[in-house]
């Protein structure tokens, strides 16, 4: 039964198909058509799955750089200094520091994707609503436990998110999908960070006066998204259901496998990549943070120009990101893609502290290189730990990033308040700089102990056609570990949506798209 | 990364051997009503006398008139100021007081702080309206007696229900403010710092400006350059620096003088990064004959001899706060510190601790490259030498 669903699946545009599948009931009437857009099996009625997928995330993403896109006003409205305004980003990524080691548990064995989907949106919604309320009557404590709330929800949801992903589409449609929800996260982005000043002038002028109020209406009309992101989670929990029901599969399941004990066997080169990634992204999220006023004040930028330009890296990375991942997975050597995206970001920085010359050059690389690293490191996780230990990989990855992230935000406003922007952007050029110590260690690591990372991506293929083949011919004994082989095979569908992690830009490596015969050959290897 | 190499070895030389030319010291002395007769009414007269290896350097701060500061610079170490008291205290004698010789005089520069105006900024804009209220002259206050503190005098009056305060602070060397903007100075500079306290606004919306006039003996003070700087270490967010000088080339004229400040005022005391508010400054204005009379006390003693006034004299404002900034109202407090010196104006460099940084920063990957590069052609030569097989169990 199983065998013959994911069959139908697969089978992407089969217009016009009207059997229903044995077993089903509709109305009654077994045997009924149903038409296409209610067809669960159908591409349609998958296109609007997917739709309210994409939408699912929006307001998320929308309203985590609320405060960056109306920094001069949060900071003039609620007389705040810097250090304080970049608590609000510390709060949010304070309780993913432990949540992203329960998301995948909560949603398999505790609330079912569905249910726990509508939480984690609620979650987000509350948490947004108390962020505005605090504004609204300027109460700073408030507008902390707000950001707390929504951090609660927002991370958790992206993983929920890339779970409908994988559970309704498969193979090589996932990488489109993947892909589409990254665009609408950064859309979310962008269109918050040039949206927000103009709906503060709006609300300005219906006010009569800029204050703490406005401020609050302004973040209350942003809330508007989150209760639509909301709606979506509902719509998509009751199709979800319904296709359970119609097609008979189960609930969809994150396959996550978190065991902390894990952690004592990660090996050295892994512990690099963990520097590397919270190295680099500390020297990201919270420059973005800050970028508006830097603008204005450096570079005599108009507020309205500020934010274009400060949003021009999610701009940058929506189309980049597909682009520079199929590159990268065609192309393999992802270390040294590592170094470049590293080296061109020190650039970036350097240029925008240390120049006058216009910060589009620099922001633009920037994104482009925050892309590409996206694009290079993430994978290369898989590359290094066996498929069992990736859950807690990944989960530890995120865990130590968002601490970092907490941490260093709290610093960047102190320094700012202290020292002034040179001080600030050479400290994150020191980031950066320790984040390139680590990727030049990591290159010579794995160099020579043989070199796994740094293979071309027909190496890697080739070597994997040799496992495969060899581990067929039982006659031979094979020479590579069940280690090796379980690091160079395909993975499974918690491990598609892992590689994917949308709020950072990764995309599929390339042999993660799953072929029926891979699978079939995975499950034999185990 | 050569590139950054290259720029780090250029901020580390900066940081170092910077200011090289400038690093002397002055032996200060300071009196207050030089030679006057038993205590007077009307006006304190600070001389604050800095004695180089073979030039001097006079200050002169008086709060007779109009508040005025004055540097002569002579290149003799013996020189000397002489007040005529009876006619300076009269307040309209001209040549009143000299600096004797009067030959070796290179050049003089006075800052006179004649007027404080007010506007009101109706529509949040702080473009200065052709109706403004009617203004503060400076020579009409009463100023209190000046505290002297070491080479340091503070001088207070009472305006509008509050106080205007000018502190005056002359070095004997090179070194830095310890409040912001932190200027640095030098031993050919001094410091000072306006502050407008409590003063009640006429209006909710007023903002306000400070008029200053400018006399230079022989190269008068007619241009303002504005600097942008990539360092704002030491006033966080401030980027720009205006110089008003006299414009001519800075090699040929030795010791022109100059009134350097950031463009920023501090709404708070002490200042934090979210008290600060941009100023603006207009062009120098060539002021009309009277100018100079009409502001009275040192600067019409000095320059002015038998009704013939000198035609260097200019005038700008200082605007406080632009569009969208909190006005004056909300704080009652504003603060403004310039550098006025003869010479060469101060440039910022880079702290030891950024070059530092950004050495280490980059140094580090090159080196472990370096390092690992040549560790790995080593053992790849010794493994290359030994047997090229693999073993096969």
């Amino acid at each position: 039964m199983a065998d013959i669903e994911e069959d139908r699946g697969l089978l992407a545009a089969d217009a016009g198909e009207e059997d229903s599948l044995p077993g089903v009931e509709e109305s009654g009437h077994v045997g009924t058509p149903l038409p296409a857009i209610c067809d669960p099996a159908h591409v349609l009625h998958r296109v609007v799955v997917l739709v309210f997928m994409c939408f699912l995330g929006f307001g998320s993403y929308f309203c985590y750089d609320n405060p960056a896109s109306l920094q001069t006003e949060v900071l003039q409205d609620l007389n705040l200094n810097t250090a304080k305004f970049m608590q609000l980003y510390a709060w949010y990524s304070w309780p993913n520091v432990i949540l992203c080691f329960f998301g995948g548990f909560l949603i398999d064995r505790v609330f079912g994707i569905r249910l726990g989907t509508i939480i984690f949106s609620l979650f987000v919604c509350i948490g947004q609503l108390i962020f505005a309320t605090g504004a609204l009557v300027n109460r700073f404590w408030l507008m902390e436990i707000g950001r707390f709330i929504f951090g609660i929800g927002g991370e958790s949801l992206a993983v929920a998110q890339n779970t409908y992903a994988v559970n309704w589409f498969k193979g090589k449609e996932l990488n489109l999908v993947f892909g589409l929800q990254l665009s609408m996260a950064r859309l979310g982005s962008t269109v918050n960070m040039n949206i927000m000043g103009w709906v503060y002038s709006k609300v300005t002028l219906l006010l009569g006066a800029p204050g703490h109020t406005t401020l609050g209406c302004s973040f209350m009309i942003a809330a508007v998204t989150c209760i639509f992101s909301l709606t979506c989670a509902l719509v998509l929990a009751f199709l979800d259901k319904r296709a359970e029901k119609i097609l008979q599969k189960e609930q969809g399941k994150t396959g996550e496998v978190i065991q902390l004990t894990d952690v004592k066997d990660f090996p050295l080169p892994l512990w690099i990549i963990f520097i590397i990634c919270v190295c680099y992204y500390v020297a990201i999220f919270p420059f973005i943070g800050l970028g508006q006023v830097f603008f204005i004040e450096k570079f005599d930028f108009s507020p309205a120009e500020a934010r274009a330009v400060n949003s021009i890296v999610y701009i940058i990375s929506a189309p980049a990101s597909p682009v520079l991942g199929f590159v990268v997975d065609k192309i393999g050597r992802n270390v040294i893609w590592v170094m470049c995206a590293v080296c061109t970001t020190l650039a970036s920085h350097m240029m925008l502290a240390f120049t006058f010359w216009t910060p589009w050059i620099g922001m633009s690389l920037l994104g482009l290189s925050y892309s590409l690293l996206a694009c290079a490191l993430w994978p290369m996780v898989a590359f290094v730990v066996p498929e069992h230990q990736l859950g807690t990989a990944y989960g530890f990855m995120q865990s130590v990033q968002n601490l970092g992230l907490a941490l260093i935000a709290m610093a960047a406003g102190a320094i700012l308040d202290s020292r002034g922007y040179l001080f600030l952007q050479v400290f994150f050029c020191s980031c950066i700089c320790i984040a390139l110590v680590a990727v030049v260690m990591l290159y010579f690591v794995d160099y020579l102990r043989g070199g796994d990372l740094n293979r071309s991506a027909a190496a890697r293929a080739k070597l994997l056609k040799e496992a495969t083949s060899e581990a067929e011919n039982t006659r031979r004994p094979s020479q590579l570990t069940e280690g090796d082989v379980a690091r160079l095979s395909p993975m499974s569908a918690f491990g598609l949506r892992n590689c994917h992690l949308s709020r950072f830009g990764a995309q599929l490596p390339h042999h993660c798209s799953g072929h029926l015969s891979s699978l079939a050959h995975r499950s034999v290897l185990k | 990364m050569a590139a950054a190499w290259l720029l780090c070895a250029a901020l580390f030389s900066s940081a170092f051997c910077s200011s090289g030319a400038a690093s002397f010291t002055r032996h200060l002395s300071v009196e207050l009503n030089p030679g006057a007769p038993a205590p007077h009414a009307g006006g304190d007269l600070l001389h604050v006398r800095a004695l180089g290896d073979n030039d001097t350097l006079h200050f002169l701060f008086c709060s007779q008139g109009a508040p005025t500061l004055l540097l002569v610079h002579t290149r003799v170490t013996s020189s000397y100021v002489s007040v005529d008291w009876e006619r300076f205290l009269s307040r309209n004698a001209s040549g009143s007081l000299r600096v004797e010789p009067v030959s070796s005089i290179v050049s003089s520069t006075a800052l006179v702080f004649s007027r404080l105006l007010e506007y009101d900024d109706v529509n949040n804009t702080a473009d200065m309206p052709d109706e403004l209220f009617p203004p503060y002259e400076l020579r009409n206050i009463t100023w209190s007696a000046m505290e002297l503190s070491g080479a340091a005098a503070r001088l207070c009056g009472a305006v509008a229900q509050g106080s205007i305060c000018l502190h005056l602070s002359v070095f004997d060397g090179e070194g830095r403010d310890e409040i912001w903007p932190r200027l640095l100075h030098t031993a050919n500079s001094s410091q000072v710092a306006v502050q407008l306290n409590g003063l009640l606004p006429r209006s909710q919306r007023s903002r306000f400006l400070l008029e200053l006039h400018s006399v230079g003996g022989v190269y008068p003070l007619n241009t303002v350059r504005v600097h942008r700087s990539i360092d704002d270490e030491f006033t966080p967010s401030i980027f720009k620096v205006s110089e008003w000088t006299s414009g001519t080339n800075e090699s040929s004229c030795d010791g022109c003088g100059f009134v350097l400040w950031k463009q920023v005022a501090y709404r708070h005391s002490p200042p934090a990064l979210e008290d600060a508010s941009p100023c603006r400054h207009t062009e120098p204005r060539r002021q009309s004959g009277g100018a100079l009379a009409e502001a009275g006390g040192l600067a019409l003693a000095f320059f002015a001899t038998e009704g013939d006034e000198p035609d260097g004299v200019f005038g700008l404002n200082i605007s406080f706060g632009m569009a969208g900034e909190p006005f004056y109202d909300a704080t009652k407090f504003l603060s403004w510190t310039a550098l006025v010196g003869v010479g060469l104006p101060p440039s910022d460099t880079f702290s030891p601790l950024v070059a530092a940084i950004m050495a280490v920063g980059l140094g580090a990957p090159l080196i472990i490259l370096l390092v690992g590069g040549v560790y790995v052609c080593l053992r790849k030569r010794s493994v290359s030498s030994a047997s090229g097989y693999e073993p096969i169990n």
